[in-house]
């Protein structure tokens, strides 16, 4: 008995609060899973996203006193005008959308965006404090699940599903999977591709902004917070499926449950190591099914 | 003297059996003509031959050899030439070094990949447009670009794949003509072609007609022809049309 | 390159060696170092992103090996020119490593792969403190001993002379075709009997010795490393940016680049104060708007100056074709 206490309640511990954490990193990979099926590029601006959304929900929080828990429609509201404003105002105008040209503009907008905010606030660390953020619920006897991690649990589970049903089963949705299908689509479907990827990189966007904020309570706040989760999101573009973005919520899950297992018998400090492990593996060992027009 | 043999070739992509258990062969100093429609399996084919794609059975011979799994740079270097049905210049570079990339396969000198470049290029009655960039060119031009380039490897055999397909009459023609000529320099050529044109029977040697992945006659272009099962069953109808 | 291309760098090249004489000031030096350094990275990361239109986002792998090897070699007791030269060795092999994945991709998939190899090595270096020193950093020895700017100026200078008259002889030899038909379609370049995946490959490897090279360098001058610092995405992105703002696949692009970037970041340094990157990222947006080919590029266009330096400029738009489209978004189904 003492010994399945030893291992095995630390395990089931670790793959709850993996899934706890995944599923945040879902919603970060299902907006760029959008973008990246609609638009076909790799937002390198994701983190830089995030990271608003965050800053947003702090200052809403300091200004209001309204928990992020409820802010985060705030900063998904203004994230999405923010990304529907910069494909408007710059994607659309990249000549000849070259992959490489969008590629630089994402990277351009990511360093204006960080150090822009670098340069309002500082980059010093901020934390909110919230009472709830100590407050854990207990399973059994050995196992907690902390209060903050299942409210965004549950947040980004839920927006999770209401994307995927906005894909699925919307006119918008229709219109954008056209699109990732064939970026030409005939006139005569009435679809316009501007707009569509414009609201897709809108709701990229939002989505990174609401996980940025539901991060806030359980995070510590510095114009640079986005990238490593940027990473992340490209690490689960890629086992998801590029553009699937079914396939990169599931992949966020798998990937907070591996952080999690990877923190709890090797470090945390290996946690990031182990996902780019997998990617280079998964890009390396099926560049075939998975990814590119390897040969015709 | 056999070139290039082709036994019993298979290759599936899916479901589909894109070419089905196909066999030929080429001789030396001959023009063949591959005639099928768009999805006959002439562009697999010739992916196969270039080793873009490889078999799932049977096996190809280049002079004797065993070339079933090679490499596309590796036929290339063996002497197997090609054009891409949709176009594929290097479009922000000039004709002429458009054509200099193929003769680089046989000179590591500049100067000299160029001045073979510029004789495949007068050949090719392109002179005039050596020093533009290949982004701006017509489809005429582009499709004489890929010849010159192939041309420049210096092929034993080279593959035109629909290669006055889209062309007015009077250039197909034209082109149909200089192509009449490769044998004069020792290279064969295969060409795939969706219409029997009166074009390629003029300058045919040989034709074979596949369809949906199968090769259902082959043989002299006008034999080929003039047998009822082509006519009944695949060409008749574009044949009486174009008034052969 | 031309006649007067030829002028204009052997004076460009010649004026930046007798600087010294005229300049004395440790600091302007070192930002004058700063911009050598970064047009020499600049350069290396131009071959493989520029000509062989490879868009590597991973330099900062080789630029942090060459910083370490120096720094971790001279540690165990080797001189440090020794430990430098068998630093850009130890990049050499990692970018024969990272090469073979990741050449097998296309597009996208082989930037993300590359910073994902970046991202690794940066990682081992943190979590390794025992070999590494960690987050806390590690010492590197001083390359110079007598008037050390000014040395690592002349070092700085040496490296972008070398990289550049490099770029120029590969720009006209056989492999610098090859590897701009690689960018331009790489199933053409195959048909004409290029090996594509060799040639990336050796273009990855002359690219990581150069880059390798300058990690040291820099190293060596700001004597104290840390992985954060030296292997960063924030580092490949700069390294990549330089020669994309200046004309990615040009001879002079990453000259320009760095010149414009590294003054830049220096005029704004005591507005934006850490936030220099913001003006990297103002420039970058406004180049791929105003001027898609960058900066050498255009003037090319404008004033036919730098004649077909930029041939294939990577910049310059290219109408996307349909059939190509449906190409790319095949795999998705």
């Amino acid at each position: 008995m003492e010994s399945v206490v030893n291992w095995f309640y630390p395990l089931i511990q670790a793959i709850l609060n993996g899934l706890l954490t995944g599923a945040l990193y879902a919603l970060i990979g299902m907006g760029m899973a959008l973008i990246f099926g609609v638009m076909r590029i790799v937002n390198f601006t994701h983190g830089a996203f995030l990271m608003l959304g965050m800053y947003v929900s702090y200052v809403f929080f300091l200004k209001t006193g309204i928990n992020p828990y409820l802010g985060f429609m705030v900063s998904g509201a203004i994230l999405f005008v923010i990304g529907y404003a910069v494909y408007m105002g710059l994607l659309r105008r990249i000549p000849g959308q070259v992959d490489f040209m969008v590629i630089l503009v994402t990277l351009g907008l990511a360093l204006i965006i960080t150090d822009g905010v670098q340069l309002v606030f500082g980059a010093d660390y901020h934390q909110i404090n919230l009472p709830l953020v100590a407050r854990n619920f207990r399973l059994g006897t050995q196992i907690f699940v902390n209060a903050p991690w299942l409210l965004s649990f549950v947040i980004a589970l839920v927006l999770a599903v209401a994307l995927y049903l906005v894909v699925t089963h919307t006119m918008f949705g229709r219109a954008a999977r056209a699109i990732a299908q064939n970026p030409y689509p005939s006139p005569l479907m009435g679809i316009n591709v501007n707009r569509v990827q414009a609201i897709s990189f809108g709701i990229g966007a939002a989505a990174a902004g609401v996980a940025g904020a539901l991060l806030l309570p359980v995070f510590y706040l510095y114009p640079g917070v986005g990238s490593q989760f940027e990473l992340k999101s490209f690490v689960m573009v890629v086992l998801g499926g590029m553009g699937s973005i079914q396939g990169a919520a599931i992949a966020g899950l798998v990937l907070g449950v591996v952080e999690s297992l990877t923190s709890l018998y090797w470090g945390n400090e290996w946690a990031l190591a182990v996902d780019f492990v997998i990617f280079i593996l998964v890009l390396s060992l099926k560049p075939s099914g998975i990814f590119g027009s390897q040969r015709a | 003297m056999v070139l290039l043999e082709a036994k019993h070739v298979s290759k599936r992509f899916g479901g589909l059996k894109a070419v089905n258990d196909v066999s030929f062969a080429v001789s030396r100093g001959e023009i063949t003509f591959i005639v099928g429609p768009n999805g006959a399996g002439k562009t697999t084919l010739f992916n196969l031959i270039t080793g873009v794609v490889h078999p799932d059975s049977g096996s190809i011979y280049f002079q004797d050899q065993d070339i079933t799994k090679l490499a596309p740079d590796q036929a290339a270097k063996l002497g197997i030439g090609r054009t891409f049905q949709i176009v594929k210049p290097l479009r922000n570079l000039t004709v002429l070094e458009n054509v200099m990339l193929g003769a680089f396969l046989r000179t590591s000198k500049p100067a000299q990949a160029e001045e073979e470049a510029r004789g495949i290029l007068t050949f090719l009655q392109m002179e005039k447009f050596l020093h533009l960039p290949a982004r701006g060119m017509g489809l005429p031009m582009l499709k004489r670009l890929e010849i010159a380039r192939a041309l420049a490897t210096q092929p034993k055999l080279i593959l035109l794949d629909e290669v006055v397909a889209g062309l007015p009459t009077v250039e197909a023609i034209k082109l149909a003509m200089l192509l009449k000529r490769l044998p004069e320099w020792g290279i064969s050529a295969i060409g795939g072609i969706e219409h029997v044109m009166q074009v390629v029977m003029k300058i045919a040697d040989r034709v074979i007609v596949i369809d949906r992945g199968v090769l259902i006659a082959e043989g002299k272009p006008q034999e080929v022809v003039d047998r009822p099962e082509v006519i009944e069953a695949y060409l008749g109808p574009k044949y009486k049309e174009i008034g052969l | 390159m031309s006649h007067r291309q030829f002028i204009a760098a052997a004076g460009f090249f010649l004026l930046s060696f007798a600087v010294p004489l005229v300049v004395h000031s440790d600091y302007t030096l070192q930002i004058l170092f700063r911009v050598f350094l970064f047009a020499a990275l600049g350069l290396a990361w131009n071959l493989v992103g520029g000509y062989a239109g490879q868009l590597s986002l991973g330099h900062a792998a080789y630029f942090g090996v060459g910083a370490y090897g120096l720094a971790l070699l001279s540690k165990v007791g080797i001189p440090p020119w020794l430990s430098l030269f068998l630093g850009v060795g130890l990049a050499v092999i990692s970018a024969a490593i990272i090469g073979l994945v990741s050449f097998r991709l296309r597009g996208p998939y082989f930037a993300l792969c590359t910073i994902a190899f970046a991202e690794v090595v940066r990682l081992v270096a943190k979590n390794l403190p025992d070999v590494t020193g960690g987050d806390v950093g590690t010492q590197v020895p001083l390359l110079f001993t007598e008037s050390s700017i000014k040395s690592f100026y002349i070092s700085g200078v040496l490296l972008t002379g070398l990289a550049f008259v490099l770029t120029a002889w590969i720009e006209r030899s056989k492999f610098g075709y090859y590897l701009m038909a690689i960018r331009e379609d790489e199933d053409t370049a195959m048909s004409v009997g290029v090996n594509t995946s060799r040639v990336k490959l050796w273009s990855l490897l002359i690219s990581a010795a150069l880059t390798a090279i300058g990690g040291a360098l820099y190293a060596s001058l700001f004597l104290f490393i840390v992985p954060d610092q030296v292997m960063s995405l924030d580092m490949s992105v700069e390294i990549a940016i330089v020669p994309m703002l200046g004309g990615a696949g040009t001879l002079f692009g990453p000259v320009i680049g760095s010149i414009v970037l590294e003054t830049a970041a220096e005029i704004f340094k005591n507005i934006f104060q850490e936030a220099h990157l913001l003006i990297y990222g103002v420039l970058v947006v406004m180049v791929v708007i105003f001027l898609p080919e960058g900066i050498a590029g255009t003037i090319a266009n404008k004033l036919r100056l730098f004649k077909k330096a930029p041939a294939g400029s990577l910049a310059a738009p290219v109408p996307v074709r349909p059939e190509e489209e449906a190409e790319r978004t095949a795999f998705r189904k």
